[in-house]
Formats: C-alpha cells, structure tokens, sequence
C-alpha cells in the first residue's frame, strides 16, 4: 500500500540548486559566495614577504607579513592532521626583530615537516627564518644580506646602548648558529665585514655562497623543495604523498 | 628597494601620495580575505590570508575580484 512512498531522508542535503532557488523565494537574497570545501592539501605554503611587521603597524604602502596572521595560521597547521607538510617561501627585505624570531622560533618547533625556500631576497631577519626550517633551500640568484642590527632615529651615546644591541645581535646569531651549520665567528665575522656594502658594513650572499658558508642546505627550486618535503614526511606517513 | 625597471619613476609611483582606502579583515569558511569596502554591500579582496594553496586558485578569492557582502 506504501510500496511508492520514500520518506524524505533527513541526511540527504539539498542540491545547491534547491538551497538557492529557496534563499531568493523566502529571503528575497542570493546564496552568498561560497568557498568551495576543499579537501586539505597535503602541502601548505606560507609566504613571509616584504617587511616583517612588528609591535608597530606599518604605513598601509609597504607589504608586509603580519605575525599575529601567521602564528595562528602556524598552529592550525601543526594541528590539522591532513596537512603533511609546510613549505615557507621567503622573499623578505628584514622587519621586526621580535616578530621575526617569533615566526623563526614557531617554525622550529613544529613537528609538521617544514622547508623553506628563500626566492628574491631573504635578508635581515629572514636569515632565522630561512634556518629555521627543518631544511633549507634557496634559488640560484636569491641573495641574502647579513648584517648588524642598528637602531634608525635617535640613539643615545651610551655605552649601554651598544650593550644592548649587541645583546639583540647575540640572539640572532645564537639561533643562526644554532639551525644551520655556519660557525659563531664566521657568521660575526661577515656581519661587520666592511667593503662589501656601500656605506654599510655586512656581507651579501648569492645563491650557492650561502649554501657554501653554510647558512642553507641546498640550491634549488620549486621541484627540490617540494621533493625534500615529501622525503621529510615519508617516515611517519609510510610511503610518503602520492 | 631597488627598482629594475624601464618605467620612470614617476610612472611607477604614481599616486603614491593618495591615501589608500582602509582594508578590514573579513572571514569566510575559515578563509581570511583582505577586502576593502565598496558602496552597497560590497568589497574588493585586497589579499588572501591562507597557507592552503587552493584557495589561491579560487576565482572570487583572486585580489580585485568583488565579493558581495549583504550575505553575512
């Protein structure tokens, strides 16, 4: 007698076509614009460009990489058992010396496989970032300025404050040394190098010199970056990403 | 910054001196998008706040593409 009759299936969701046709009739309004659901990639990318932005807000002309964005992003990463690894890209002219060791020191305590790839520029501050990482790439004509730390404005003749300065230096190149295989007093020796910059003092490294003083593990692109990531994850994943 | 390029500077930086209309963050799906705020509801995506690579791909997600904000 109910042979024809199919209850509605409460799980089964309305076509998308069904849900908008009902959006105009009862509210009189479109669906919004929807992000499609992807399923997480595998791979995440995070880029670290222009000015690493600090305690202070930078005039709304200059790019910057916002720490308060990335750390967050940072830990949804670590947390989110779909993503296998992060590649970080890094074409940065140097920032905020806390912002910048925050997002280094984040980096180096994840356990979601990190590399990093420094592409354009990778100075300053984006040194840490750039070791930071659990392997570190850079392209071919990529170049990376090491140089002291200086405050800009004002500074007051005390001794104290080269005292402090060279205090913030020592953390620097503390986490340097510490995540790459560069020794102490070379890394000291080119940041106060002179002749290198024109009216600075400091070094600029190209490409392989950095993978030569031991700064980076490897010249490279795209395809080897991604390639090291994929290696990095294979243990815990037990036969890596298709 | 150093600027390698064929272009004057003066083409380059034209309108440097303008005041850049305010951004605000706007939020959706999980998804953090730059916008700045038009007339009537809508907004320009300025920049796209993810580390997942597809949304990078998403057409109303690319930078300039206007996304309607009446829905929210």
């Amino acid at each position: 007698m109910f042979e024809d009759y199919e209850p509605a299936d409460p799980d089964e969701p309305a076509s998308p076509e069904k849900v908008t046709m009902e959006t105009i009739k009862e509210l009189g309004q479109i669906a919004p614009p929807q992000a499609p659901e992807f399923e997480a990639q595998p791979f995440h990318c995070l880029s670290i460009i222009g000015q690493i932005e600090g305690h202070m807000v930078l005039p709304p002309r200059n790019k910057t990489t916002k720490y308060e964005h990335v750390i967050p992003q940072l830990v949804a990463i670590e947390q989110n058992p779909k993503i296998k690894g992060l590649l970080v890209v890094l074409n940065t002219v140097g920032g905020d010396i806390e912002a910048g060791l925050a997002i280094a020191e984040m980096l180096k305590t994840m356990q979601t496989p990190t590399v990093s790839l420094v592409l354009g520029g990778g100075h300053s501050i984006g040194a840490p970032i750039a070791v930071a990482a659990d392997y570190s790439l850079i392209s071919e004509t990529a170049t990376m300025t090491i140089h002291p730390i200086r405050l800009s404005g004002l500074v007051i003749g005390v001794p104290q404050t080269y005292e402090y300065l060279d205090k913030m230096q020592d953390r620097v190149i503390r986490f340097i040394v510490q995540h790459s295989r560069i020794e102490k007093e070379a890394l000291r020796d080119m940041m106060f190098r002179t002749g290198e910059l024109v009216r600075d003092v400091g070094t600029v490294l190209v490409g392989e010199e950095a993978v030569r003083v031991g700064l980076i593990n490897e010249v490279g692109g795209l395809a080897s970056a991604l390639a090291r990531l994929s290696q990095l994850v294979q243990p815990e994943n037990g036969g890596g990403i298709q | 910054m150093i600027l390698y390029t064929v272009l004057p500077l003066e083409d380059v930086l034209e309108g440097i001196d303008e005041e850049p209309t305010p951004t605000m963050m706007l939020s959706l799906n999980g998804l953090t998008l730059e916008v700045e705020q038009l007339e009537g509801f809508q907004a320009r995506v300025v920049r796209l706040h993810s580390t997942d690579p597809e949304y990078y791909l998403v057409a109303h997600c690319q930078p300039g593409s206007i996304i309607h904000l009446g829905e929210f």
